[in-house]
């Protein structure tokens, strides 16, 4: 059950995430924790908020976790359709557009997650791009990131970040900003997940972190 | 004297049939012959495309063999433009049910949603019936590979073999003999092609005038296949090298 105290400020704060997407040289990254929480306590340390949408897509749903699962099924359905009736993948521009519309149309009752998307469109090009909970979008070319301790992972991105990190350099920066961020954040945290996604391939390593 | 109750579709004639059921299934028995072969390795689907023209631009959009879902293709017998409502309501129902369950949807359940609301148009509403055939196949984890025929009253039977469209018939009777349970997918590729060969008008067999597709298990993991016009080339040229086409 939602118990209410009085220092809980939104429902978006009920169960706690961090997650950041980043844009690289010719590859994107996308991290999220793996806390799952119900207020102070916590259930299990294997939820990824990031969902594989397709081989190079990643959509990652920080927020309220019953909306980021079924909404991350809802996506799927959609991209399923899609792919079906053209008879090819939907690109990040593209599926972008389709969540900040589906978003738009709970427009007075919405899902309470932030999506962050990640991928490479069919040139191999990077595209991220973040929204708030009713879809308004933004296009970033360097990064974007959402949830509980999002100011702390602002202020670690925009140290750390620079232009053209390869996919190396690019895992360092997005892990080290991710965790410095959660570790400051009592409801984020307990393990992390880091997809760094190339023209070849999609790298997913789990993050060695502090377990509290 | 037949003709008073053939103009409702909801209507029983004196003899107890469905008239305008019959007409949609006079309307399939027009359409490219499609067949299917169930094997223990995986299902086989070979289809007659009906409308060849050097003008006709070549897009990815096949005109006989469709993909439902990941684990299910099915290939058509009819007016397309029905096939393509149903086909497009069949992706649908796939959906759903695996946004509902997280799981993919079970073949035979799907077939039994597609002929639910096949049936419908039998019974109510005064529309005509879809004049469509499926030919479905499936795998799912309950019963493994599948094959299924509908046809446009609603009802649908699971085959081994079995084959829809214009040469049907003649397609069906090659089946009954030629047939066998222990078949290979390869040797089934061979025998849909000599079926197709057979009951086709033209006596030259090419990729502008064939589809195909497969689901077989390739290292344990589903592999839903349909054939480009390269690879039906060189399916062919295959069949013919190994004097399977008896």
């Amino acid at each position: 059950k939602i118990q209410i105290f009085c220092h809980q400020m939104s429902i978006l704060q009920h169960n706690g995430s961090s997650v950041i997407a980043m844009a690289g040289k010719n590859c994107v990254a996308i991290a999220s924790d793996t806390r799952f929480g119900i207020d102070a306590q916590t259930i299990a340390f294997d939820f990824s908020k990031v969902w594989q949408i397709s081989d190079k897509l990643f959509v990652g749903l920080p927020g309220l976790l019953t909306d980021s699962q079924t909404f991350s099924e809802k996506l799927k359905f959609r991209v399923n359709m899609y792919r079906l009736r053209e008879e090819r993948e939907m690109s990040p521009r593209v599926f972008s557009n389709m969540v900040a519309s589906l978003l738009y149309e709970k427009r007075f009752g919405p899902y309470f997650v932030e999506p962050l998307i990640a991928g490479l469109d069919d040139k191999n090009e990077p595209f991220i791009s973040g929204m708030d909970l009713i879809g308004a979008p933004v296009l970033a070319k360097d990064f974007v990131l959402a949830g509980t301790a999002d100011e702390a992972m602002f202020g670690m991105a925009e140290s750390l970040w620079r232009p053209d990190l390869s996919p190396e350099d690019l895992f360092e920066v997005i892990s080290q900003t991710l965790m410095s961020a959660f570790d400051r954040d009592a409801i984020s945290g307990w393990g992390a997940v880091v997809h760094v996604i190339t023209p070849d391939q999609v790298i997913t390593r789990t993050l060695k972190t502090r377990q509290d | 004297m037949a003709r008073r109750y053939d103009s409702r579709t909801t209507i029983f004639s004196p003899e107890g049939r469905l008239f305008q059921v019959e007409y949609a299934m006079e309307a399939i028995s027009h359409a490219g012959t499609a067949v299917g072969i169930l094997t223990k390795d995986g299902v086989v689907l070979a289809a007659e495309k009906k409308v060849t023209s050097q003008l006709l631009e070549s897009t990815g959009i096949a005109e006989k063999m469709y993909k439902i879902d990941e684990h299910v293709v099915c290939a058509v017998a009819g007016i397309t433009a029905d096939a393509n409502i149903l086909i497009n309501y069949a992706r649908t129902a796939a959906q759903q049910f695996t946004y509902q369950f997280q799981e993919p949807t079970p073949v035979e359940g799907l077939i039994q949603t597609l002929c639910d609301l096949k049936q419908g148009y039998t019974q109510f509403g005064g529309l005509r019936p879809f004049g469509v055939s499926f030919l479905c196949a499936g795998w799912d984890k309950y019963h493994g590979f599948q094959l299924y025929k509908s046809d446009p009253s609603g009802n649908y039977g699971g085959w081994k073999a079995t084959s829809i469209g214009a040469g049907h018939q003649a397609a069906s009777s090659i089946l009954k003999s030629d047939y066998k349970e222990e078949i290979t997918l390869d040797e089934a590729l061979a025998l849909a092609t000599k079926i197709l060969s057979k009951t086709m008008d033209s006596t030259q067999l090419g990729p502008e005038k064939l589809e195909f597709a497969t689901l077989t298990k390739v290292d344990g993991k589903l592999v839903l296949r349909t054939f480009s016009p390269d690879e039906i080339t060189k399916l062919l040229e295959t069949i013919k090298s190994t004097g399977s086409d008896k």
